[in-house]
């Protein structure tokens, strides 16, 4: 017993090295495949708008919890190609570009159109869609048949793509709306004269619309590619191998089919590939390469501050004539004026300016009432802040003393009278710093019309920054602008109160009793 | 001629003013005194219309107002009283946004349509007569107490009232600009006004009023000559008020 002891020991020992062994062995291994594991399993970050963003990628009507479209469906082909997992980021076609730069995806697969300006910003993966424009007109409008007819008429399409591009190149008079939905339902309100749209898109929302009509039929081909961060080659050969792969073994087609996306210009498209010919991969991109152009760009901010110079003094104009009976009527008014008012003011207050406007511009036309968009955006900001304005009107007017009212009725004036001659003009004085004040953020409001798709300053920013990827020197003109427009409204209205003040009238008011006799 | 008779003035449960009877002579001066509380405020502001009377009636120069009429004949009578009183308030309330000149034309100008031209010039007139002829285009804010006060006599007097009611003009002036005022008020007199002055300054009345009224909780408790009631009061409470006062 006693020898066998010490080996027994040993043994013991022996093993247990054995066994750290084969542990360590474990951990490393496992850690080591966790590593390929992790590096083959990250997830396929990809980006793109689902509002109004069908057959692309859009919310299941049946199902709003969930994704679906022909872009999501290949993207999850595309990512079992590459043995990842697919990670939507629903994002906003126009800041793309910009959220693809700050990583918040990795790849945009958007029915993403190759430009020059966009090239200068991000690699382009091979092509996986040709697609054609539809001009859209009312079913009744028998004046366009293509675009040529369009040289004096409106024609709407989403901001920054080929199709808004061809209308500027053209010189057709064109509107940037957000997402199809509204475009069409402003022809349809005959906001706009037509409307002109890729064909994936045109598919879906215009076709089954029996108000609508195609006019003319599809024309130009162009492409669509999967964006990438520049310098992201490694990414982009996994891409184009994926995009290669669904192509060849014919799940692209099967699932293009499925969304009634399948057509000639596919067949023409998918043939050489499947052939093994890669020299088509390479395509260049023509129709819809324009060159950024300052000078225009610039010309399109001015005269959207136009717009935006226009529907803040409008707006104002309403909110000033509006907001005094309501100020008047909440002050002196019968209880149920009062009441009225109140709601009026409430209401108002307590909802979101763009609520309001989506109310106006989207709902009204439901019981007939079609404004267009500036005059939309005028009245609402008018209606929203008369209610701002009734409450300075109000504070204003119950701060003029009592005795005031008192000395005008004992020198035989009526209350009309006594209003406007002595409390109206005093209580001016007191409202107009604060009114200078909502006229200034009022300026700022207006940016609020982008919602509504009419081209303000704020608007014009986004799109044509979006567009060039300027930022950072339109952003700045963008402020100019504002400054230029916001600046001499409170110099003047400093010098109006400086004027009125000259008259110490405020003096007076504090002073009253104590300096008598002094 | 100024009457009033009967006059009742309640808010909510309290009755201010318990019937209150007096005459004012044309051309002559009533002062009233009495105790704060005891209604003279009230009194006054019955007088111009701004408190609406629940009993008797005030007449002047032609108008009469009485409780127990329709709603809208009371508001037109009220308005007509104010044409015939000019009020001078104990704070003046000046109109801070119009300049001196401003302040008088504005009720001749838009109440009774005087043409602006004959407006303003006799507007400087007054503003003469009250030792005031440079101020026209300076603003309330920039004048003294004494100044405004002078303004504010102006502005009602360019309505050409036919009684001129003053709230306690002496409340915070001192002795030598008191005997300005005094003398300025009884040169207007002279001319053919008819004023009543509420006050506490025994003094001050004595040399400006025809006559004297003696107000407490409401009541006349004593009204006379000056010399009479200041000097040779007949009621014990008079005579209590006049004793502690001054």
């Amino acid at each position: 017993m006693d020898q066998h002891q010490p080996t027994w020991t040993y043994r013991r020992l022996v093993n247990a090295q054995k066994l750290l062994c084969a542990l360590l062995c474990c951990v490393f291994c496992a850690i080591a495949a966790n590593a390929q594991d992790a590096s083959r399993k990250r997830p396929l970050r990809w980006g793109a708008d689902p509002s109004g963003g069908a057959p692309y990628v859009f919310t299941d009507p049946a199902n709003p919890d969930r994704y679906i479209g022909y872009e999501k469906e290949m993207v999850d082909a595309l990512a079992a190609a590459m043995g990842r997992t697919p990670e939507f980021v629903p994002s906003d076609w126009e800041t793309l570009v910009s959220a693809l730069q700050r990583n918040s995806f990795d790849i945009i697969v958007n029915g993403l159109e190759p430009t020059g300006d966009r090239a200068r910003q991000i690699l382009f993966s091979n092509p996986y869609y040709i697609f054609q424009l539809q001009l859209t007109v009312r079913q009744d409008d028998s004046r366009i048949s293509s675009l040529a007819d369009c040289k004096n008429r409106v024609v709407a399409t989403l901001g920054n793509t080929a199709a808004s591009r061809l209308l500027q190149q053209e010189g057709i008079p064109f509107r940037s709306y957000q997402d199809p939905v509204g475009a069409y339902r402003d022809l349809e309100l005959k906001r706009i004269d037509a409307v002109l749209m890729d064909v994936p898109a045109e598919a879906f929302y215009a076709r089954p619309n029996p108000k609508l009509k195609p006019a003319g039929a599809p024309f130009t081909r162009g492409l669509y590619v999967i964006g990438l961060r520049k310098g992201d080659d490694a990414l982009k050969a996994e891409v184009d191998q994926a995009i290669d792969k669904i192509i060849r073994d014919g799940t692209l087609e099967t699932i293009l089919k499925k969304w009634g996306l399948w057509n000639d210009a596919q067949v023409e498209f998918q043939a050489p590939i499947r052939a093994g010919d890669q020299a088509t991969a390479n395509v260049e991109y023509t129709t819809t390469n324009a060159p950024f152009n300052w000078g225009e760009a610039l010309w399109r901010l001015t005269r959207a501050a136009g717009v935006t110079v226009f529907i803040a003094l409008g707006s104002m104009v309403i909110a000033v004539l509006l907001g005094l009976p309501l100020a008047v009527g909440q002050w002196k008014g019968q209880a149920w004026l009062r009441a009225l008012c109140t709601i009026y003011v409430e209401f108002f207050r307590g909802t979101p300016v763009l609520v309001q406007l989506l109310f106006l511009y989207f709902g009204l036309p439901v019981i007939g009432i079609a404004m267009p968009g500036w005059l939309t955006a005028l009245v609402g900001l008018g209606l929203n802040y008369a209610a701002y304005e009734s409450q300075v009107y109000r504070a204003a007017l119950e701060a003029i003393p009592h005795g005031q009212w008192e000395a005008a009725y004992s020198l035989g004036m009526s209350p009309t009278l006594a209003f406007r001659r002595i409390i109206l003009p005093q209580a001016f004085r007191i409202a107009l710093p604060p009114m200078t004040n909502d006229f200034v953020s009022l300026f700022k409001d207006t940016s609020v019309a982008f919602a509504i798709s009419v081209w303000e300053l704020a608007t014009a920013y986004r799109e044509l920054a979006n567009a060039s990827g300027q930022f950072l020197l339109l952003g700045l003109a963008v402020s100019a602008y504002y400054l230029i427009m916001s600046l001499p409204m409170a110099h003047l209205a400093r010098l109006l109160e400086r004027r009125l003040s000259n008259r110490s009238t405020e003096r007076m008011i504090e002073a009253e009793p104590a300096e008598v006799g002094a | 001629m100024i009457r009033v008779s009967g006059l009742r003035k309640r808010f909510g449960a309290s009755e201010i003013l318990k019937g209150i009877s007096f005459e004012v002579p044309p051309q002559t001066v009533l002062g009233i005194m009495g105790a704060s509380g005891s209604g003279k405020s009230t009194l006054l502001r019955c007088m111009n219309g701004l408190e609406t009377i629940n009993d008797g009636t005030i007449e002047c120069d032609g108008v009469r107002l009485e409780a127990k009429i329709s709603h809208a004949d009371y508001r037109r009578r009220v308005r007509d009283l104010r044409l015939k009183v000019g009020t001078v308030f104990q704070h003046f309330h000046l109109f801070p946004h119009l300049s001196v000149l401003g302040n008088i034309i504005e009720a001749p100008v838009h109440v009774l349509r005087t043409p602006k031209k004959n407006a303003e010039t006799e507007a400087l007139q007054l503003l003469e007569s009250v030792g005031l002829a440079g101020a026209a285009r300076r603003y309330p804010g920039s004048l003294s107490g004494g100044e405004q006060q002078r303004v504010a006599i102006a502005r009602a007097l360019a309505m050409h009232p036919a009684l001129l009611l003053l709230d306690e003009p002496t409340s915070a002036l001192d002795p030598r600009r008191m005997n300005s005022l005094r003398a300025l008020l009884r040169t207007f007199v002279d001319r053919g006004h008819t004023m009543i002055i509420i006050s506490h300054s025994m003094g001050f009345l004595g040399g400006v009023a025809d006559n004297v009224l003696f107000m407490e909780g409401g009541l006349v408790v004593e009204h006379g000559p000056t010399d009479q009631v200041l000097n040779s009061p007949r009621d014990p409470r008079t005579k209590d008020f006049l004793e502690q006062a001054d």
